[in-house]
């Protein structure tokens, strides 16, 4: 089990000044540069630090400066005004040994975020970082950076985590993550939901339910912005943010339920559409710890990027929302032959040009495609007959059998998909026939279920029988939790956490089932 | 050790704020040196009165600096100013309805504020009259109702959340004759269509029947008010009078909200009421009985708030 981080009391005191005269590094009194922008007149970093998109040189660090978090125009209490961030990234956690520091401006037009991209660091190793602004010192973060890309890794741990419905129960899945010695977190969609909350669907027991405006359907920057902030309060959430990075990619949540490139399901005009996605990502991004290179323009994110753990894993981050094609025949459950076409792409042809570029230079030991949606074929006509989900994979068979087609023309080595949204816990072997339960098995994908939506849950539900009836499924789950998987050059480990309730803090973790997949051998072998 | 300074860059370069252009027009308002640090008004602003509601549009512009959302004022007098008691609602789209107005025809009068991402304002735009029209609800004289025409499902069977029940209460629709039948218990609030799964995946046929002693010397009107209707899945109604075919009517998406709730005159109410309203073909009706049929063939559910036939004056 991990230490905790240091929390500010215990660092000062480590060092043994002032809040007031200790600037970052120095210990010297603050001057005019570093409060470019005034002082604060209350803590500015309520919303925490975070980490994401490790590189072997170095992180991207994350905060966003609000004294008031929930103020309702979205602001978080700032003043319109800029200001001087700086922040320090050390070796050890005293900062005695400090590795970087710089100077970012965070602006009124980006919500006061800081996205402070820090270069230099040494490969494959731990450190810690803080910030300073308004003459206030934010909590000390810890973090990771990369393995050098030629680098023999022994073993590379990470979590999945998605689907967070802050009101249907408390993150406590969130602290147990945290108690893992995870070398990077994946999230996997839907980071925030656009829903009103509301008595109907407050969950939270002991937690008094959020007053106005955060009843509301979420349409407007203000609206997204608070959003963040309201589920970015939740202290288990910004612990785990503060331990370990995270890699995000969105699924459709964090714009509007079930939203394909310009079209939702109301029928909204598709440039209103595009006016509320160029919103919702702009909040996405002032508010997840995101690189530059991903900073939306207008309505479009330009979120799929690769992240290489050594020589073990190349990890695809896709985005399988914007780009994506809207109902073949207007519904989201049907067998329409129209779902056939072969021109249907869920990836764009784009991303899907640049993701089999990457497969044709990946020489890594594992494959692995972090993304939103089932990617597995699942018939959920439990009858003669054929029913498939168009919201998922099974809406583009298309572009699901040029994926395959290209892993299998550059020949890369165990694919494995991480998956969301779909709020269980659920493991599926790909088959080259899906018809046929014995041919051969072609990639493995791990659906991890959600943080906090749909509340406590239960061992099963009535979708269980339906996807059971699916032979390449072999877990089928309905709590809430989170995948915790060992990747090593031999073998993957996933173990499939659950929480026996959410809507009540305090639950323990249990571990419902741990699988094995073996290097060069894709599909499940269940341990426990 | 490395430094890494981003300089400090003054937010006007950083977003490519250019002058703001002043609002031509007699309404405008005119320009102060401060109204320049904010974004460009809205042009292009418009208004068009439906029944019940305002329709505001006004001109896209581009993506930069961001707009955080259009913030929409309203009042009965020209002479307003903008400001948290005249603001009637925010969108980050290029429109915007004034709904929930009732059947009575009412002048509004409007302006629209550009609010971008660093929280700027701008000035308030050219200012626009629209004026809602009137229901035939409101104006004509009723010949047969069901309901009261209030925005309100309340009066209605099964109100405001019973709608589990009707696969038992109503396996067969309604069949409503006006005189003999009460709404509280023979017209259900909620008419499921084929794709509602609590509805059985089916069409429902509601009937209407009510009785002329002579066909009136003005034109008749239905008026179907709506509370409510399913987000994305409105569907379609199909109607008929005395078997001759009235056309099908695409409803309008809605909140869905109104399965569970029967009010939309509640502040801040998640309701989107709509209207249905068209004339009856004088060959169509008859002296005494006269039956007219609504089906849901199409799409999921809608709640009413009241309906009724009218005697146009």
């Amino acid at each position: 089990m991990r230490t905790p981080l240091p929390y500010r009391r215990s660092f000062l005191a480590m060092t043994g000044v002032s809040t007031a005269a200790f600037v970052l590094g120095t210990g010297r009194a603050a001057s005019a540069e570093d409060l470019e922008g005034g002082r604060l007149p209350a803590d500015p970093f309520t919303l925490g630090v975070a980490s994401g998109d490790p590189l072997p040189d170095g992180v991207v660090l994350w905060t966003r400066l609000a004294p008031e978090p929930l103020a309702p125009d979205g602001h978080g209490g700032m003043p319109r005004g800029s200001y001087a961030v700086h922040y320090e990234v050390a070796e050890d956690e005293r900062f005695s040994r400090i590795a970087a520091r710089g100077r970012v401006t965070a602006t009124a037009e980006l919500g006061h975020a800081v996205h402070a991209e820090v270069h230099g660091l040494r490969p494959g190793r731990e450190y810690f970082y803080r910030f300073k602004a308004g003459g206030h010192l934010s909590p000390v973060g810890r973090t990771r950076t990369a393995p050098d890309p030629r680098s023999k890794v022994t073993a590379f741990r990470f979590a999945t985590a998605s689907c967070q419905a802050y009101y249907h129960g408390y993150f406590t899945a969130y602290q147990h993550m945290a108690a893992e010695d995870l070398d990077v977190v994946f999230f996997l969609g839907d980071y925030i939901y656009e829903y009103g909350i509301t008595t109907a669907n407050w969950r939270r027991q002991g937690q008094p339910l959020p007053p106005a405006p955060h009843n509301a359907d979420v349409y407007t920057l203000e609206q997204y912005r608070l959003r963040y902030s309201l589920f970015r309060t939740d202290p288990d959430l910004q612990r785990l943010h503060a331990s370990v990075p995270w890699v995000v990619t969105t699924d459709d949540h964090e714009v509007v339920n079930n939203y394909a490139d310009d079209k939702d399901e109301y029928g909204t005009p598709s440039g209103d559409v595009l006016r509320r996605r160029a919103v919702a990502y702009r909040a996405f991004y002032e508010n997840l710890p995101l690189r530059s290179t991903t900073r939306p323009h207008g309505p479009d994110l330009p979120l799929y990027r690769r992240l290489r753990w050594g020589s073990l894993a190349d990890v695809d981050v896709l985005d399988t929302r914007q780009y994506r094609d809207f109902y073949p025949a207007g519904a989201v459950i049907d067998n329409a032959p129209e779902r056939l076409d072969p021109k249907r792409t869920i990836l764009g042809s784009r991303q899907e040009k640049w993701l089999y570029d990457g497969f044709r230079r990946s020489d890594a030991t594992w494959n692995v495609l972090a993304q939103g949606v089932v990617m597995a074929a699942i018939d959920r006509d439990t009858g003669p007959g054929e029913l498939y989900s168009n919201d998922q994979w099974d809406g583009f068979p298309a572009n699901r059998d040029r994926l395959y087609a290209a892993m299998r023309r550059y020949d890369i080595a165990n694919p494995v998909v991480l998956t969301g949204d779909v709020h269980h816990h659920i493991a599926i072997e790909h088959k080259a026939d899906w018809k046929d339960p014995d041919s051969a098995t072609i990639a493995t994908e791990l659906v991890g279920t959600s943080i906090g939506s749909d509340g406590d849950g239960a061992e099963t539900d009535s979708y269980g029988p339906l996807w059971l009836a699916n032979k390449h499924v072999k877990l089928y789950n309905a709590r809430r939790g989170y995948l915790s998987c060992t990747m090593t050059p031999e073998r993957l480990t996933s173990e499939f956490r659950t929480l026996p309730y959410v809507t009540r803090p305090g639950a323990p973790v249990n571990t419902l089932a741990r699988f094995v997949t073996e290097a060069g051998r894709p599909g499940l072998i269940r341990e426990v | 050790m490395n430094d890494h300074s981003t300089p400090a860059v003054g937010r006007r370069a950083a977003l490519g704020l250019g002058l703001a252009v002043p609002v031509v027009g007699a309404t405008a308002l005119p320009a102060r040196a401060a109204d320049l640090r904010g974004p460009r008004p809205v042009r292009g602003l418009k208004a068009a009165g439906e029944i019940g509601r305002v329709k505001l549009t006004w001109d896209d512009r581009p993506y930069t600096p961001l707009v955080d959302h259009y913030a929409v004022y309203a009042s009965r007098t020209p002479d307003f100013s903008t400001g948290p008691e005249t603001l009637l609602g925010k969108t980050v789209y290029t429109s915007f309805k004034h709904d929930r107005l009732g059947g009575a025809a009412q002048e509004w009068h409007y302006r629209v504020v550009v609010v971008d991402a660093a929280g700027d304002r701008s000035r308030p735009s050219a200012l626009v009259t629209g004026r809602s029209k009137e229901s035939v609800a409101i104006s004509g004289r009723p010949v047969a109702t069901v309901g009261t025409f209030d925005h309100r499902s309340l009066e209605m069977a099964l109100a405001p959340a019973g709608y589990a029940q009707i696969p038992r209460r109503f396996p067969n629709g309604a069949d409503y004759l006006h005189g003999t039948h009460q709404p509280a218990t023979d017209w259900p609030y909620i008419h499921p269509g084929p794709s509602d799964n609590w509805g059985g995946r089916k069409p429902y046929r509601y009937t209407f029947r009510f009785d002329l002693e002579s066909l009136p010397a003005g034109e008749l009107w239905l008026s179907i008010w709506l509370v409510d209707t399913h987000a994305s899945l409105a569907g379609e109604i199909e109607l008929a009078l005395n078997d001759t075919g009235l056309g099908k009517v695409r409803l309008e998406n809605g909140g869905t909200r109104g399965s569970l709730e029967g009010d939309a005159t509640v502040p801040g109410t998640a309701l989107k009421p709509s209207y249905v309203e068209l004339a009856l073909p004088r060959p169509a009706l008859v002296a005494g009985r006269n039956v007219l049929t609504i089906d849901k063939n199409v799409g999921s559910w809608h709640v009413y708030d009241a309906l009724g036939v009218f005697e146009r004056r």
